[in-house]
């Protein structure tokens, strides 16, 4: 679950010598790469695409239908599946986690139920997503809900809690309800962790429905991933795992675009996280 | 203040969990009873549960009994993760120590991370066939990019005032990372530890959908099309136990290991 969480190294000053070498680096892989392949040869093409097959093999892709669709109709596909299982996950996950904070009793009666099926993998509910929902969308819908909620509840549920208790009695002090504490006081601050949980949720999220896409449906990146690899296509399995790569990347991006904008009275925090 | 935003005593919270939990059960139990509401082929009874487990403890499925699956499974997990750490933990800690061996293996990182690591079982199974040894080059994957970073990110966060002292009395490169950077770096090393296997868990159970002829994954998959609801309901059971100790362990270890280090959020 904790996939999206490793520390983030912060290289001070990324100097020149830090690119040059980040660089050659590269390139040095890129040249080996393309020794290897179309150079002399040593390893067989079946196993590793070379360069320039692989381009190629991203444009007849990108025109062609392959499995069904091309590539961008696959990525329409996996993008709609995650968007409804990410929303449902938000949509759920924000509200438990406050009420999970602002009411302890709450929390204790569901507290073990959670807990029991947090340890859950998200894949391990393909096999009994399938039985329900067939090759449907809702299928990977929910393996992409069950990725993505717990870091949604936990993340606010955090947030929530840690919001300072001085505010909250100045706030009702001055005779605000609870509703309006809430709302006024407590949520503004709170929206900081439920953003950082939603980004986790979001990257958890794609993940899993790339892993979903793989054991079961008709279109998807990770379908077109599995079909190559059925059809013996390894250049048609390199550019859907550089697609899903990359659009995991544009997703994690366009959250923290939002995250900036949406809560711009956080910017200061927000881009420490 | 009203009774809902009290925090309840221990016993008081415990008491709610076991009662809403009773209580869950058998909201369960009547809507799969015999005639209710929801059919035993989407959603066995809390009674078909045990006897399912029961039947799978007692004869074999899909050719192995039940232990043989869970071993089939830690052991890829283990063996995977173990090979990670392997790898990863001194190349980590290398990348922290020589500035130009982090410049050169950086940047491969931050291309190969965005991609989840079982986007690589295809290719896995395309390089090494429907085996264990595809299975655990993917839980190889998963597990490696936590090692790495968070032994880097270990080393990296040490105090230099204690290099320079340890130094400024005489400590060789060697002593100073034996001596200081091992130790004031071990809890986020042992952090980084439990995230590896906590990915490795997630992953294999994703594996084991596609390229496997044993372990609970392909039990779950399998009981999914012979339509035995209750084996896989079971199945999933035992892989959420199995995590969930796997994750205990990790934090026990933590405790025993580096009792020095902050206490942190699962």
């Amino acid at each position: 679950m904790a996939a999206a969480q490793h520390p983030r190294v912060q290289i001070r000053s990324a100097n020149n010598s830090a690119l040059v070498w980040g660089g050659c680096s590269l390139g040095a892989l890129l040249i080996v790469w393309f020794i290897v392949t179309s150079g002399i040869g040593l390893v067989a093409p079946r196993l590793l695409p070379s360069p320039s097959v692989l381009v190629e093999r991203i444009f007849v892709l990108a025109t062609t239908p392959f499995g069904g669709h091309d590539l961008f109709g696959h990525a329409v596909a996996s993008l709609e599946r995650w968007t409804f299982g990410v929303l449902a996950a938000i949509g759920l996950g924000l509200p438990l986690g406050v009420l999970f904070a602002w009411l302890p009793p709450v929390r204790a009666a569901l507290t073990p139920a959670f807990e029991l099926l947090r340890y859950i993998p998200p894949f391990a509910w393909v096999p009994i997503a399938i039985l329900w929902f067939g090759a449907s969308t809702l299928t990977q819908a929910l393996v992409v809900f069950v990725a993505a909620f717990p870091a949604c509840v936990i993340n606010t549920q955090l947030g929530v809690s840690q919001v300072d208790k001085v505010l909250v009695q100045a706030a009702r002090t001055l005779g605000a309800g609870s509703w309006t504490t809430l709302r006024k006081v407590v949520l503004p601050v709170a929206a900081h962790d439920a953003f950082t949980g939603i980004r986790i949720a979001v990257s958890n999220g794609w993940m899993a429905l790339v892993g979903a896409e793989l054991v079961v449906g008709k279109v998807g990146l990770g379908f077109l991933v599995s079909q190559g690899q059925a059809n013996d296509s390894v250049a048609t399995v390199f550019v859907g795992i550089i697609a899903i790569g990359l659009l995991g990347v544009l997703i994690d991006t366009g959250v923290r675009w939002l995250q900036r904008a949406a809560l711009p009275w956080l910017t200061a925090d927000a881009s420490k996280a | 203040m009203s009774v809902w935003r009290r925090e309840p005593s221990p016993v008081v919270a415990v008491a709610i969990g076991v009662g809403a939990s009773l209580f869950f059960i058998a909201i369960w139990a009547w809507l799969t009873r015999d005639g209710g509401p929801v059919s035993s082929l989407l959603m066995p009874s809390p009674r078909a549960f045990m006897d399912a487990l029961w039947r799978l403890l007692r004869r074999p499925y899909l050719g192995n009994p039940l232990y043989v699956h869970i071993l089939s499974s830690l052991g890829v997990v283990l063996g995977g993760w173990l090979l990670a750490a392997i790898v990863g933990l001194p190349l980590g800690i290398a990348m922290a120590w020589w500035r130009r061996l982090r410049w050169i293996v950086f940047p491969v990182f931050q291309l190969v991370r965005p991609v989840p690591p079982l986007a690589w079982i295809p290719l896995a199974i395309i390089w090494l066939g429907i085996g264990p040894g595809a299975r655990m080059s993917v839980v190889f994957v998963a597990a490696l990019v936590p090692w790495v970073m968070n032994s880097m990110q270990a080393v990296v966060s040490i105090d230099p005032v204690l290099v320079q002292a340890a130094r400024t009395l005489g400590a060789s490169d060697r002593v100073v990372l034996s001596r200081v950077v091992a130790r004031t770096a071990l809890p986020t090393l042992i952090a980084g530890a439990r995230i590896a296997l906590g990915n490795a868990w997630t992953t294999l159970i994703a594996a084991e959908l596609l390229a496997a002829s044993s372990g609970l994954g392909y039990v779950a998959l399998n009981a999914s099309r012979t339509l035995d609801t209750d084996i896989l309901l079971v199945a999933m059971a035992i892989i959420g136990i199995l995590g969930a100790l796997l994750s205990f362990t990790m934090q026990i270890v933590a405790r025993i290991l580096a009792p020095w280090s902050r206490r942190e959020a699962a």
